[in-house]
């Protein structure tokens, strides 16, 4: 009951802006068409899902931009000999943050860990051809990049101090 | 000649922006500077006009240019403070567009229709910022100079942003109309409480911690949007 009576609130509050409606002025919106390689990247998305998070050779990096209510996850694994063989990322927020994390885990694949430090955001900016409003989504994902390989960082250090110990 | 056009162009001073002649910056003391604003006058017949927002002449009745940089709060007759009246605002919002907008100017000159376009977009804009409470506590902050943008973790802890993961999972995997029910009484209920929290916030002058709270709003705010499409996606 109290759920019907909370619409019928709703609706009275809103039937007197409905009728009005017209008094609104018109205004102009503006929506950027978005380019086609972040198309791509949003309708087929490279290496969506997860990796073992509490496996010692996986680095996970959860970052969020908070102005845009946007949440990344991506995820990284590496072999013995310092090499990313897998990444897996999951974002919920619009295409270009997206488009931006797939393209971060495509990068990061075969490269050593230093090399994947020096991925910038304007690299990855530039090859999506993100307009100047939507480069803070560059900017999360490689602070995704960051975090996974510090978190992958700081679990090899746990490991050897561990490793130490058992000695 | 062309000179002399020029010139008689550049004296129509309603081409120039009114704060330009408006305002005028004055040395209160050594230290700060503060801006004036000198009394308003009529554009067409000259008398006086109240403290902003002025919308009218009180004397010939017309249309007047509003500053752009006027306050929402100012336009929409509120007090500056998070728990606002809605129903009062909705009130003021139609009162005033049933008097600014440009449907009533078709007969009127060219000038007093964009006086009355530009209103009744301000209007608009000041009312949609202060309808919702998320835009409304953003716009607190503005106020104070403090955003959300360009602070890239807002204080917002990693169990935060864990639990944020693990419900848009949920929901984006979920094909349940049940489950989507759940998530959207779990969020409604975390907005309910962040509302309140926020208010205290705002009240007690702790602009930091309103942030956060502002923050963790966005986020539950984007969730809700996901069920709304999510449910009518299931149906």
């Amino acid at each position: 009951l109290a759920g019907k009576m909370a619409v019928a609130m709703v609706k009275r509050c809103c039937s007197p802006l409905f009728f009005f409606r017209r008094l609104s002025a018109p205004e102009l919106t503006v929506s950027l068409p978005y380019h086609k390689k972040v198309v791509d990247h949003y309708e087929n998305p490279r290496n969506v899902g997860s990796l073992d998070k509490n496996a010692k050779n996986v680095g996970t990096g959860l970052v969020g931009a908070p102005a845009c209510g946007d949440v990344m996850k991506l995820q990284i694994e590496v072999d013995e000999q310092g090499k990313i063989v897998d990444a897996r990322f999951k974002t919920f927020g619009c295409g270009s943050a997206i488009a931006s994390s797939s393209l971060a885990t495509e990068w990061v694949k075969g490269k050593s860990i230093d090399e994947a430090l020096k991925i910038k955001n304007t690299e990855i900016a530039k090859e999506l051809s993100l307009p100047p409003v939507k480069l803070h989504c560059s900017m999360l994902a490689e602070d995704a990049i960051k975090a996974a390989l510090a978190d992958y960082r700081l679990k090899q250090q746990d490991n050897d101090k561990t490793a130490h110990a058992s000695n | 000649s062309w000179l002399r056009r020029t010139g008689m162009f550049l004296s129509k001073e309603w081409l120039w922006p009114r704060t330009v002649m408006q305002r005028s910056r004055v040395a209160c003391n050594k230290m700060t500077f503060c801006t004036v604003l000198k009394k308003l006058h009529c554009w067409k017949c000259e008398a006086p006009l109240q403290t902003p927002p002025a919308f009218f002449c009180p004397a010939c009745l017309v249309i007047q240019p509003l500053d752009e940089n006027i306050n929402f709060f100012d336009i929409m007759d509120c007090e500056i403070s998070f728990a606002l009246d809605v129903r009062k605002l909705q009130k003021r919002y139609m009162h005033l567009q049933r008097s600014l907008h440009p449907d009533n100017f078709s007969q009127k000159t060219q000038q007093e229709q964009e006086y009355s376009e530009s209103q009744s977009a301000l209007v608009n804009r000041a009312y949609r910022t202060l309808l919702k409470p998320l835009s409304r506590g953003l716009y607190m902050l503005e106020l104070e100079g403090m955003k959300l943008e360009g602070d890239p973790g807002c204080g917002l802890s990693l169990e935060f942003l864990q639990d944020i993961l693990e419900i848009s999972e949920r929901l984006a995997e979920t094909q349940s109309q049940e489950e989507a029910s759940d998530i959207w009484h779990f969020v409604r209920g975390k907005l309910e409480n962040l509302i309140g929290e926020i208010n205290k916030s705002f009240s007690e002058g702790d602009l930091n911690r309103a942030k956060v709270l502002l923050a963790e709003m966005k986020y539950f705010a984007n969730i809700e949007e996901k069920v709304k499409d999510k449910v009518s996606q299931i149906q």
